[in-house]
């Protein structure tokens, strides 16, 4: 193959595109001045699951429901922490203390006014584990939480959390439902967004309509018809032919196609997601990390994105944020080398075509079945045989997530911005979503002492060094970031705020259609 | 009146076999339905503490027992994945479906008919070259590659009816149609082919029979003869054929509403499988085969009332 | 014979050689490694002399993969309806020829079994078992049991009734002697015509059944597969669906067209049945 072409494609892109969701790429002319009114009818990549905020782990519903709730806080394009429910708050120099003032005559969508009451009642309900909250571990050092007026809120922890206000702001944890709603968000989600939940016909569509009392003022378009449309070519056909006024996710193939298309507007940011090649520590040859880094050894990880993505991505050893402060840009993917490799497998024990084993995929994620194919063709040519597995996302998460039965897998993350969400939960050997059985004493110490550490560029050193140690030992192969992209007809003005900052959700509030 | 209260009985013998299949079908999945609830979320303690809970653990003709006594008094449970009761998702689908099912039959009748009959007439001419290869040739393409064409012709090449999608006909029962236009005619093509060889072949064997000579014999013209004589004594197989192929077009639904992202029965019934949402999967089958059964039973029956010859038990 | 040596026979008998000969030469004359061969610099080629029938969107020859997929259709049709067959036709035969009891709760159990779709039955049977090849052909095979016995029963039915089986059975023959001799041989001409229908619908059910992703897995070639991969590319590289499509219908067709034949000669007397 030759490398050298794709190096030449790709390192243009990989220029412009790291600069960050903050620079988004549009060809928007169709701005003038927002109209109000109009319904926006979006074609969603995903089926919407349980709509019940607190309790939804799918990133498909936090886009969605983004447009209904509002946290007590939230993030700008550089994951600083900013006020939304709450107009101010402060944390006590010693970190034990966190005091938020809310934002007054707030209402949400059943009427009643944004009171304490709710922030302790919704807090409360994440924080049981009865609830079965996603992120119910984000109160575990939480002591206290007190009322001591309607707009004032104070939290007292246990012991210094450093990631504690950032995780609030994250899709979920900090999300204010009026006092008592628990049981209605289920089935008709009730919050103080933009936008008023009015249905939702399952796996077909979900109709949100204008909230006239947003405390932000009240969004420009009528309302929003979200139909869920799973199939890329269905969603391409819906833009291409006026059916829908915008969809996410373009079929990678397509999106420079698109681009092109004097009808529509082609948004893309970076990155939707990253993607890593995973090995199960617990199962040999993959403790070794010789036969790890000779499998690491044999991907071109350029080619890769061209294979798989079309080029839309980027190749990436740290999983991090790109703009976020742990980001850690001096660290290079290994590249492809056949000889190296072949000279770890023999020191390891494995002769030409000795090391066998099986590749779990799953078809959630259609271009990690490409992806697949063209690693195992890579292994094949190094002298490793490894067939294929699809699994169906359930059966992914079953055989691979919980009972950690395979050998070599891939998955990937959306917008896991929090280091210590992200760095804890994959690498740490108790971390919930250490699904590699990796156990490396150095990772656990470090991000442990994170934990502890107030001062952010010292926690984002301890960071840097976690991504060191996990390519140094190749403990996984981090692959991509995956662009995100959005295509919208050119009556919809408004895009530039349409990618939420965690590069996931789209916020709808300040988008509107000309006639 | 025997006669309808015995297969009445024999339905109601048959319903329980069906959930009884069904219900041991579903039981083999190796695949956690407490999985599926707790997503990434899952480990081991909490997924055994829901199993318990769920009453997974139970013995099999006990799990049974709960399921066909929720299923008789109305209460099918509660999908895994999607979070809602079961009937009444399958109640929304089920419309769904029967509009592209009831459609793709009209369609392929109105076309079989018309092809099958001058496919006799003109026997072994070119016409009946023509009719019989445009059946063999619908008969020999799976229809989810008509549907392919069919969305790359229709949809994208001319722009005429939306791609994908369903719309609720009580709402704009225009665009329900457009949206069910497509899906039927794949779903009809196959069954079409299916019934252009049949029509031809009864055709072929009234013409064939002794009155017909008669009719020609009278001077009757040839028009008169065909459509007045001897399609009418054809046409009843062609239409018990065509509904007892309710069953067939039952398992396309499955492969066509996907591909047109159409929301009835068959897509409902995949994602139930991908995602192994047992309740919802023993449900969907279940309801699948009961209908695929009940409209056997009413073609048979309305057989009998109409020609009670057949009536051979 | 005549039959056989009408135009219809003629085509379909060559398609179904040509389908045959393929599928079994393809694996001794087509190394593995050319369909899994990845270029992404080639991908999404029009046919040309360099690519005799395109490229794939990884850059993989169809040619190589249509031919090694006509081997895999093959083999998955071939023994699903074998499978079928060594249920089925014992379970019609006993049926059809002791009657009574037996025959009343099998021909139930065969009803029941009748009153799922195919499809519907082979995608939970292959959803339940986990997708790959061995369970697709399991799948397929178990899904058209009821059929093939319903038909091995009817005709069992038929036989049985005819005189020298009645002569048969008053010299005293065995049951075991008269099923051997006389109801199965004679049964074996319409079991054939069927037979030879079901393979074409046992490669149009593996073709729905990996076009739904629960058939066979990737990167083994397979015609269902191949239309799954050429759906997101139609537009722009129809020759991905065409290659395959044409390759399903022409074989297809030819098995169709074989079994219509067979049937004018080998037993004019039975209907088509699905």
């Amino acid at each position: 193959m030759k490398r050298r072409e794709f190096l030449a494609s790709s390192s243009a892109l990989m220029g412009g595109a790291v600069l960050g969701p903050g620079l988004h790429s549009i060809a928007a002319h169709a701005a003038d001045q927002p109209v109000r009114g109009g319904t926006l009818i979006w074609g969603h990549s995903e089926t919407t699951q349980n709509l019940d905020m607190h309790k939804t782990g799918t990133a498909s519903t936090g886009r969605l429901l983004q447009n209904v709730h509002d946290a007590i806080v939230t993030v700008d394009d550089n994951f600083t922490v900013i006020p939304s429910l709450a107009e101010r708050f402060e944390e006590s120099p010693d970190g034990l203390t966190y005091t938020f003032h809310l934002r007054p005559g707030v209402k949400f969508h059943d009427g009643s006014a944004l009171t304490s009451a709710a922030v302790k009642y919704s807090f409360e309900r994440v924080k049981n584990p009865e609830t079965g909250a996603v992120n119910f571990e984000v109160f575990n050092d939480v002591a206290a939480i007190e009322t001591p007026d309607d707009l004032t809120v104070v939290i007292r922890m246990n012991q210094v959390n450093a990631p504690f206000l950032s995780r609030l702001a994250e899709n979920g944890a900090g999300v204010i439902i009026p006092d008592g709603s628990g049981d209605i968000q289920g089935t008709t989600p009730t919050g103080a967004g933009p936008f008023k939940f009015v249905r939702r016909e399952f796996g077909n569509e979900v109709e949100l309509v204008r909230f006239d009392d947003y405390w932000g003022g009240a969004p420009h378009l009528d309302g929003v018809l979200s139909r869920e449309v799973t199939e890329p070519t269905v969603r391409l056909t819906g833009i291409q032919t006026g059916e829908m006024h915008l969809i996410n996710d373009i079929p990678l193939d397509r999106v420079d196609a698109l681009k092109n298309d004097p009808d529509l507007q082609v948004l893309t940011w970076f990155p939707l997601s990253w993607a890593f090649l995973n090995f199960n520590h617990a199962v040999k040859p993959f403790d070794d990390p010789r036969v790890r880094k000779a499998l690491d050894l044999m991907v071109d990880k350029e080619t890769l994105v061209q294979g798989a993505l079309w080029g839309q991505g980027v190749v990436t050893a740290s999983p991090s944020f790109p703009t976020s402060p742990s980001y850690n840009d001096g660290l290079a993917p290994r590249a492809q080398d056949y000889d190296a490799a072949r000279e770890l497998l023999a020191e390891a024990g494995f002769g030409p075509n000795e090391l066998e084993f099986v590749f779990k995929t799953t078809t959630n994620y259609p271009w990690h079945v490409e992806a697949t194919q063209i690693l195992v063709e890579w292994f094949r040519q190094g002298g490793v045989k490894a067939s294929v597995q699809q699994l169906t996302w359930s059966d992914w998460l079953s055989q691979c997530w919980v009972d950690r039965d395979y050998q070599v897998t891939m998955m990937n993350f959306f917008t896991l911005w929090e280091p210590d969400f992200l760095y804890y939960s994959l690498w740490h050997s108790t971390g919930a979503f250490n699904y590699r059985n990796i156990k490396d004493a150095k990772i656990d110490e470090l991000t442990e002492a994170a934990r502890r550490v107030v001062d952010p560029i010292e926690r984002a050193e301890i960071y840097k060094a976690v991504q060191k140690r996990v390519q140094d030992e190749a403990l996984d192969v981090v692959l991509w970031f995956r662009n995100g992209t959005v295509a919208a007809r050119r009556n919809v003005g408004g895009l530039d705020a349409l990618v939420h900052p965690n590069g996931s959700n789209l916020q709808f509030k300040n988008v509107w259609l000309k006639s | 009146m025997s006669y309808l209260a015995r297969r009445a009985a024999l339905f109601a013998l048959t319903l329980l076999l069906i959930s009884v299949v069904t219900f041991a079908i579903t039981h083999v999945l190796p695949g956690d339905v407490a999985m599926m609830i707790m997503g990434t979320q899952s480990n081991p303690t909490a997924l055994a503490g829901l199993r318990e809970s769920l009453g997974l653990n139970d013995p099999l003709i006990v799990q049974y027992g709960r399921w066909i006594g929720g299923m008789l008094s109305g209460d099918w449970g509660v999908s895994l994945r999607y979070k809602e009761p079961i009937a009444a998702l399958i109640g929304q689908k089920v419309t769904a479906s029967a509009m592209i099912v009831v459609l793709s039959l009209l369609i392929a009748l109105a076309t079989a008919i018309p092809l099958g009959v001058v496919s006799a007439v003109y026997r072994d001419r070119w016409q009946d070259t023509a009719g019989s290869g445009i059946a063999l040739a619908g008969i020999s393409l799976p229809d989810f590659f008509w549907g392919i064409v069919l969305i790359l012709l229709i949809s994208r090449g001319l722009g005429w009816l939306p791609s994908s999608g369903y719309a609720s006909p009580t709402e704009d029962f225009w665009l329900a149609f457009r949206h069910a236009l497509l899906p039927a005619t794949a779903l009809g093509l196959s069954l079409m082919a299916h019934l252009t060889r049949m029509t031809r072949s009864a055709m072929l064997e009234v013409l064939g029979q002794d009155f017909i000579r008669v009719c020609r014999a009278k001077g009757l013209g040839r028009g008169a003869v065909v459509f007045r004589h001897a399609l009418r004594n054809a046409i009843s197989p062609v239409v018990t054929v065509a509904g007892l192929q309710l069953g067939y077009l039952f398992g396309s639904i499955i492969v066509i509403e996907s591909l047109f992202n159409y929301t009835g029965m068959g897509w409902l019934t995949y994602q139930a499988l991908l995602n192994r949402d047992v309740p919802l999967i023993q449900s969907s089958v279940f309801v699948i085969a009961a209908v695929v059964m009940l409209a056997n039973l009413v073609v048979d029956v309305l057989y009998t009332l109409i020609d009670p010859r057949v009536r051979l038990e | 014979m005549r039959a056989i040596l009408s135009p219809k026979g003629i085509i379909g008998l060559s398609l179904v050689t040509v389908f045959t000969l393929v599928a079994i030469g393809a694996p001794f004359l087509v190394p593995e490694e050319l369909t899994t061969k990845i270029n992404v610099l080639v991908r999404l080629k029009p046919p040309s002399i360099e690519h005799p029938f395109g490229t794939d969107q990884l850059g993989r020859e169809l040619v190589w993969r249509v031919l090694l997929g006509a081997h895999t259709s093959l083999v998955i049709a071939v023994l699903a309806v074998a499978l079928s067959l060594v249920i089925g036709l014992p379970l019609g035969v006993v049926s059809g020829y002791f009657g009574g009891w037996t025959d009343h709760s099998l021909m139930r159990l065969v009803d029941t079994l009748l009153s799922f779709p195919v499809l519907l039955l082979a995608l939970t049977i292959s959803a339940v078992l986990g997708p790959n090849l061995p369970n697709t052909i399991l799948a397929i095979g178990i899904a058209f049991t009821p059929y093939l016995s319903r038909i091995v029963r009817g005709e069992t039915l038929r036989v049985a009734a005819l005189p020298y089986v009645e002569a048969a059975r008053s010299q005293g023959a065995s049951n075991w002697r008269i099923i051997r001799l006389h109801i199965v041989p004679n049964i074996m001409a319409p079991v054939i015509v069927q037979a030879t229908i079901s393979i074409a619908f046992a490669i149009l059910a593996e073709a729905a059944l990996s076009f739904l992703g629960l058939g066979t897995q990737p990167p083994t070639p397979s015609w269902g597969l191949m239309i799954q991969a050429s759906r997101d590319y139609l537009d722009v590289a129809a020759w991905t669906a065409l290659v395959p499509g044409i390759a399903v219908a022409a074989t297809v067709l030819g098995l169709n067209m074989l079994g219509d034949v067979l049937r004018d000669v080998l037993d004019p007397t039975i209907m088509t049945e699905r």
